[in-house]
């Protein structure tokens, strides 16, 4: 549904996903495993492994390889009041922007 | 339909959708606050307590959602219809972050309209920074230096 141009590669976009916000949050409590967070989140290894994967990309989360665990900590870059703002920005506005497309179909026809 | 999200600068962000409406409906949906009321508060109750579409003009939206009351606010900085609406945004659970807001309707000819928000955000501080070094006295002044300003961003 939500199109991100290329230069979105980077902290806003890895923030404007509910469950990564929640990763992080999680994160910013104790280290976790990616299994750990699979179990927290209710998903699939592999659906928990692509999130994780976008949020070392923007420099939001360090993996660790120890024996057969992956341990996940936050990294270097630290998500401020601002991006985590702007994410949040974003997500209200396309869920306005849903009911909007929703209302002018429903009104259409109608004078107003 | 597809929202379109992209950051021209870090601080920036431009959502684009198509609404399958024509552009003085899309226009009205935006500015007649009868009709705000049916969209804007995301399927929650939506309370307008002021919307005075004009420059200068105050708007304030109350939100009330499942997890508690929300409420939005700002100003008008340009009303053009049915082409452009600037304004600025603040909610009351980030005290001290403004964004700006603009927000462009362009008639696509077939009964459809191009929607595209592009809003810059900064802090107060900062905002209030930016307004004092472009003022030589009066209101207008500073909004005409913010004006500057963003035009030099968008």
């Amino acid at each position: 549904m939500v199109q991100y141009s290329p230069r979105l590669g980077d902290a806003f976009a890895a923030v404007a996903d509910p469950t990564r916000r929640g990763i992080l949050e999680r994160l910013g409590r104790r280290d976790a495993s990616i299994t750990d967070l699979a179990t927290t989140f209710d998903m699939t290894l592999t659906g928990m492994k692509k999130h994780v994967r976008i949020l070392e990309d923007a420099g939001l989360v360090v993996t660790e390889k120890l024996g057969r665990v992956r341990t996940c900590t936050l990294g270097p870059r630290r998500l401020d009041d601002l991006a985590a703002w702007i994410a949040k920005y974003q997500e209200m506005q396309n869920a306005r922007f849903n009911r909007l497309a929703d209302f002018l179909e429903r009104t259409k026809g109608e004078s107003s | 339909m597809t929202t379109t999200v992209t950051t021209p600068t870090d601080r920036e962000i431009r959502i684009q959708r198509i609404f399958d409406a024509p552009r003085d409906r899309v226009w009205r949906a935006f500015t007649d606050p009868a009709l705000v009321a049916q969209w804007w508060g995301r399927g929650n109750t939506l309370v307008i307590e002021r919307m005075d579409v004009k420059r200068g003009g105050h708007w304030r939206f109350v939100e009330h959602a499942p997890d508690g009351v929300h409420g939005f606010e700002g100003r008008f900085r340009e009303v053009t219809p049915p082409e452009r609406l600037a304004q600025t945004f603040e909610w009351d659970g980030m005290p001290g972050y403004v964004a700006a807001e603009t927000v462009t309707f362009e008639d696509l000819g077939d009964g459809r309209t191009r929607v595209t928000t592009t809003t810059l955000f900064h802090t107060s501080e900062e905002r209030d920074g930016m307004l004092s070094a472009g003022m030589e006295g009066g209101v207008n002044e500073s909004y005409a230096a913010l004006d500057r300003l963003l035009a030099g961003l968008a």
